[in-house]
This record gives C-alpha cells, structure tokens and sequence, in this order.
C-alpha cells in the first residue's frame, strides 16, 4: 500500500490562496521603501505652497546635499501625525509649520518632551527677539520658553460697509468706542422688508462664536489663563466683556447677527449688506477679497472701536509659526532653513500680495507693497494699517487646556444670556453680578480637572 | 489505487483520525487571530492599564489606581455627555425606529406602487457618509440661510428666520438628522420581517372582523418583535458610540453650553485634545460597560416577553 500523497490535506485552492499569501507578505517585506534625500518640510495652508515652492527650488539648487522637501498636509492631518510623532516616535519631518492649537498641545507635559526644539536661546542670541514683532512669540511659548519663529502677527481691524455707512452720513472717525459704534451706527438697524423683525445688524458676531469671543476678550485685557498659565476666569475684565456681550446678542438693543464666516450663508449675508461689519484680521482680509467680489471698491477697514476711551483699537486672530521637530537629524541646518524661509522678504511680499498676511519681521514693513492702495478697500493701503496696530496685539497664552477652558468660557456666556432671556434684563450692569458667579463655578470646574493632573503639578509654571 | 473513500467500516485503526492534521484549524484561523489579538485584545488590555493612569504629553505616565474613575463619576461634563447621550439614544428608538416601522409598513402595503424605487431612495441617505451628511445638515440648519429656516419663514412669515437650530435645539435637529440619515437603513430590518408575517393570520383576522390596528397590534408586531429588538439593540448601541455627526454638525465642537456633548466626543475631548489618555480611557470602559448592561438587560427583557 503506498503511502498517502503529501499536502492532499488542504484543496488546490486553499494551496493557492496559501501560495498567494505567502508570496505577496514576501514582496510586501522585501519591496524596497522609496526614500527622499533631504530634509522635509510639513506645511497645512495651501495659499502658502506658492511663496515656499520658489525659495525652496533657489535653496535646493543652491544646496544640492542639503535639499529640503515640500510636504503639505491637510490640517487635521498634520495635527494627528504630530500628535503620533511626539507620543510614539513615528516618522515626522525635519521642520513643520503649525498652528496655535497644535502647537498649545505639543506644550503638555515636561517642558524637556515637547517635540519641537527649544528655540529660545537662539532667539536672543542671534537678535531675533528684536527683529520680530514681540507679542508674535507669545503664542508660541509656555513657562518661559519658544518653540515656534512666527510667520504672522494677525492684527484685526473692523471691515464696514462704507458704502451704506457714508451714504448715511456717518463719520466713523467718531467712533471710539464699541458704544459708539453701536450708538453712532444703531439707526441703521432697519426692518426692509416689513416683516417687523430688522433685516440689518451692525457686526458679525454671536454667543457661540468662539473665536470672535476670544478676540473680543482678548482685546478687553481678558483671557482664560493668566501670564503663569493658571486658569483665570473669574475676573472682573472677563465678568464686564462677558456681560456686554451678551447686550450685543440679545434685547432690545441688540446689534450683531450670526452671519458665519466661511460659509455660503455669511457671505451672502455680507453681500446682502444683511451685516455691516465684521472683526478682521488680516488674513481674512484676504479672503473677503478673494470670496466677496461684489462688494469691491464697498468696504473699508478702520481701527476696531475700543471697550472704553483710550482702550486698545486692536485684537489678534489666529495664528502659525515654523518649529524645528526634535527628530531633525540635523537640527542647525533646518533652523537654518526656517530662517531663510520666514525671514526672506521675498516671501514676506509674496504672502501680502497674495492673502494681506503682513509680516511679523519689523524690518519688513518698510516694504513698498504695504503701502499700496487697494481698490477692494475703497483704495485704503490694507498693509499699512494692520501694520500701524502690529505692535499693540494683545499677547496670548498658550496651554494644552485651551480648548476646555474656551468650552467652559463659551458656557458661561450661554449660561448668562439664557440668564438675560429669563429675567429680561439685558444690559451690562444689571447682568454684572451674575457672571462672577458663574465664572467662578467655571474656574473651580476647570481649576478641578487641572488639578487631578499629577504630571501638570509635577511641572508648574515659573 | 482507487482514489474513492473507502466506507468508514473499512478504514480499519486510522479510520477514526480527522482528515486534517490537528494543526490545521489553528492554521486557518491564525490569521483572524493573529489580527484581533495584535489590533483588538491588545490595545484593549493596554487602555485597561492606561485607565488607571495619568497621562499628560508625549512622555509622562503615572499610575493613579482608581482616581480616573473617581473623578469621573464627579466630573459634570461627563455626566451632560452621558445625559446627552441617553437622550439622543431614547429619541433614536421612540422617533427614529417608529419612522423606519411606519416606512416599511408604507412600502410593504400592496396597494404602494414601485416599492423597489422607494426603497432605494428611503434607504438611499445611509449610503453617505456621516461626516457629508453633518456638513449638509449644518447648512440645512442655518439661520437666515438655511433651507429649513428660509423655507418655513416663506410658508409660514410669523416663524423666526433666525431660529438657533444649531444652538439651542441642538438635540431635535440632531435626531432630524439622524432620521434623515438612519431611517431608510433601518426601514429594510422592518420590511423583511414585515414580509415574514404569516399572511394566513392576518387574513383570518381581517375575516373575524379585526381593524388594522388590531391586526398590527396583535399579529403583525408580536412577528416582528425579534427583528425590532435586534434593531433597538443596535440603535442603542449606535447612538451611544454617536461622535461625527455632532461634531460635525457643531462645527467640530459639542455645541453651546455642551449641548451636543455626547460620551464618545468627550472621551475624544480629554484624549487627543487635552492629551490625557488614561482619563479617555476611563470614559471608554465605562461607557463600554453601561453597553454591555445595556445589552443584557434587553435581553432579559425580550427572555422574559418570550415566556
């Protein structure tokens, strides 16, 4: 009797599909990974490819073994591949160019683990800190220390529209002040189609907006967080912004409407003259000139009213800067890299033409495209005047709680407007003993889950 | 030598063995096994571990024991989610299901013409993907604007142009689209055990004179009763895991005042926005395990119905 046939145990078929599997794991190990010599460099906004790609393409001829790489990444993207690098070491590139919330989250844990390199020194040491627009770094620093070289200030102006405003007669030059504004402005607060509800507000702006509502705080002399980077709701700056803006969006003497930006909806109503201005930083100047083509040679930008008389006539929006990873083989060259790049006046003039970003390098503002009158903004130089308010915006605190503490801030405001609705009292005083109360809760909630925070103790502030 | 299989009486000492060698099952499930034990029950054994740790940056961990979990059951933000979260889960089965059962009740009556194209266009929305069908939504839903708002202000000019959808019905406009988008998918559930109704019974029914009513009360649903709680459970299940559309919707937030917050976004919240995955961890087993009460629960109950 012969013995039984070897493998007769599994069908041809199933050998097949073993076969396949083995061969293909074969080649899937053994085929080879493509690499790119060089450095790389991960960018997110894609406006920006046009003023990098020239510069890199000089640099790369100039430098044939020390090539740099142009990688963009959508945002999110890039956030999650960060996130990925600094907590489990994946690949990530040499140098990155990130945003504020990114980068407030690379700041948790010990100062020695951030990802980035700790640019501080070489900031001093090589004059930088005085060349750059000073509040720039602010964002990009936590317990005394840099890790980012900012490519914008983001300074914000009021975009109007002059045409409806002057056709009323109004003088915006006698506007000083958010009362002002709404008292100057408030007449043209209209219902136009007798509907009896006003089909004209005078600024883009509502209780859940959670940007706009940093910018306004920010420009009070408010924040979430204070200069050691302890939770700091419960003021009395934080508790009068908070009251007033619940005045501006709702009652009888409400003046703003929910006209989203970046959305089809808000621009139309922008279009429509539904909103008369809006709070913009200079890159969303650019956007306006690039989305809202009717409303060319219409609009003008003036410096943002005050809280109170000879309050500061700015805020800042926003916000990115290049860091230097800690995986850099070579982290001299790609600082080195990041300097010619974001220092260049080339690209300085490139990114103004192109989205009204102005520069944060303070020698760059002497460049001749700043000045240039802009038909779009009724022939106002867009550059010089967010220019003349860089060197005034506020200062920010950068914290890896940032986006708990602004969803505890944003419930504070909702919390007290619903407390306006229900007692229908509106206005700032009568709502002023209300909102200590509740951003104290606020802080001792937030302050709580800091708290619990072993590792943050373990590496408190200076 | 012949290759037929000798009758089993003739195989003599080896005709008990198994035709394959004993190694054989393990070689075909090893590479499901290989995978849920590197993708599923490892990860899953070490967010155990990460719960009972405190994690903060790139490179900082510290055990905590139990403190996750004690803050947790004291943390507001956690129980607004999971108070979210339960609604939004008894407004998916009392709305969402009774709209899926009323469809294919509709499209299972023989008098419906073209039942094949409305099925395809009832079931339709479930094709797309959540992340499209928030950002749709979240236009729908705009003030002024929006398709709803701008729509019922022309039908009827008394309603509010500016209703707050988005802001302060944050639940009703994520069950309408959650109805919008589930309704269909669960409507195909219905209509096969719909179809699986005796139809003897209900026309001895209809003959001894019971109403429509009486006859769904009475037949039609005590049929369909394994099929609706299979789908209940997975409505529960689903709605509890409920993330992308809300945060979507919300414009990648959990709405004013928390209101969209659900359990999984505050889980994604505290771990990949703040950075402490021990906490996220936490969140995930605890919502894991009021899942699997869940679970169990429904089924004692549908034990009990059926004794």
């Amino acid at each position: 009797m012969s013995s039984p046939r070897p493998f007769t145990f599994l069908s041809p078929g199933a050998w097949l599909i073993v076969g396949l599997a083995v061969v293909s794991s074969l080649a899937y190990l053994a085929w080879p990974v493509p690499s790119r010599p060089g450095r790389d460099f991960w960018f997110f906004s894609p406006p920006n490819e046009q003023h990098y790609r020239a510069i890199l393409e000089k640099w790369n001829a100039a430098h044939p073994h020390d090539r740099v790489n142009l990688v963009q990444i959508h945002y999110q993207a890039l956030e999650r591949r960060l996130v990925a690098a600094f907590t489990s070491d994946t690949p990530v590139a040499d140098l990155v160019e990130t945003e504020s919330l990114m980068m407030s989250r690379a700041f948790a844990g010990r100062l020695e683990d951030v990802g980035f390199v700790d640019l501080t020194d070489r900031l001093h040491r090589e004059g930088l800190w005085e060349k750059i627009n000073e509040p720039s770094f602010s964002l990009w620093t936590t317990r005394g220390r840099t890790f980012g070289l900012p490519h914008d200030v983001h300074p914000c102006l009021l975009g109007y529209r002059a045409d409806l405003v002057e056709a009323a007669g109004i003088d915006v030059a006698q506007i000083e002040t958010w009362d002002d504004f709404r008292r100057l402005l408030g007449p043209l607060i209209r219902d136009l189609d007798g509907d009896g509800r006003p089909d004209r507000y005078l600024l883009n702006f509502w209780e859940n907006n959670r940007d706009l509502v940093k910018v306004l705080l920010l420009q009070a002399g408010g924040d979430v967080f204070d200069a050691q980077e302890r939770v700091s709701f419960d003021t009395a700056i934080n508790a009068r912004t908070l009251a007033s803006l619940v005045s501006w969006v709702a009652g009888p003497r409400r003046f703003c409407v929910d006209a989203r930006d970046f959305t089809a909806g808000g621009d139309q109503m922008r279009i429509e003259g539904t909103v008369l201005a809006s709070i913009l930083p200079d890159w969303q100047a650019g956007t306006w000139k690039s989305n809202l083509g009717p409303l060319s040679g219409k609009v003008k930008l003036m410096r943002l009213p005050a809280w109170e008389r000879g309050g500061l006539r700015t805020s800042v929006w926003g916000g990115t800067a290049i860091g230097v990873t800690k995986a850099a083989p070579d982290p001299e060259k790609s600082w080195a890299m990041a300097k010619h790049l974001y220092l260049s006046p080339q690209v300085a003039e490139s990114l103004y033409r192109s989205t009204y970003i102005i520069s944060p390098v303070k020698a760059h503002w002497q460049l001749p495209c700043y000045r240039e009158p802009d038909p779009f903004f009724s022939g106002q130089p867009v550059g010089a005047l967010y220019i003349a308010e860089a060197p005034h915006v506020p200062r920010r605190i950068a914290s890896p709680y940032m986006t708990l503490a602004m969803e505890r801030l944003m419930s504070v405001l909702v919390a007290l407007k619903a407390h306006a609705l229900a007692r229908n009292t509106f206005d700032a005083a009568s709502l002023l003993p209300e909102a200590p109360r509740r951003l104290a809760e606020a802080q001792a909630d937030l302050a709580a889950h800091i708290a619990r925070n072993v590792l943050y103790a373990a590496a408190p502030a200076p | 030598m012949s290759r037929s299989t000798p009758p089993l009486a003739s195989r003599g000492p080896r005709a008990s063995a198994p035709p394959f060698p004993r190694w054989a099952p393990w070689a075909f499930t090893a590479p499901f096994l290989i995978l849920f034990l590197l993708f599923t029950l490892w990860p899953l054994a070490q967010s155990l571990l990460l719960s009972f740790q405190q994690t903060f940056g790139p490179k900082s961990t510290a055990f905590v024991g139990w403190s996750n979990f004690r803050f947790l059951l004291h943390d507001p933000l956690f129980w607004q989610a999971l108070r979210n979260t339960a609604l939004y889960t008894v407004g998916a089965v009392f709305v969402q299901l009774p709209v899926a059962l009323g469809l294919a009740l509709l499209l299972n009556h023989p008098a419906v013409r073209g039942r094949a194209i409305f099925r395809l266009i009832f079931f339709a929305p479930s094709l797309v993907g959540l992340v499209f069908v928030g950002i749709m939504f979240a236009q729908i839903f705009q003030k002024r604007t929006g398709l709803l708002n701008a729509g019922l202000h022309a039908l009827l000019p008394s309603w509010d142009p500016e209703f707050a959808w988005l802001d302060e019905h944050v639940m009703p406009s994520l069950l309408l689209a959650s109805v919008w988008l589930y309704a269909g998918f669960n409507m195909i559930y219905f209509l096969a055990a719909l179809q699986n109704v005796n139809r003897e019974l209900l026309d001895a029914a209809q003959l001894d004179g019971a109403g429509p009513w009486a006859r769904f009360r009475h037949i039609v649903l005590p049929e369909i009763r394994p099929v609706a709680a299979f789908v209940v459970l997975l409505s529960v299940i689903g709605s509890f895991q409920l993330f992308e559309l809300p945060w979507v919707l919300l414009d990648n937030s959990a709405g004013p005042a928390n209101r969209g917050l659900t359990v999984v976004m505050y889980l994604y919240q505290t771990g990949f926005l703040v950075g402490d995955l021990g906490y996220a961890s936490a969140i995930g087993w605890l919502l894991g395990l009021l899942l699997v009460g869940a679970a169990i629960a429904q089924m004692r109950l549908n034990r009990r119905e059926e004794n």
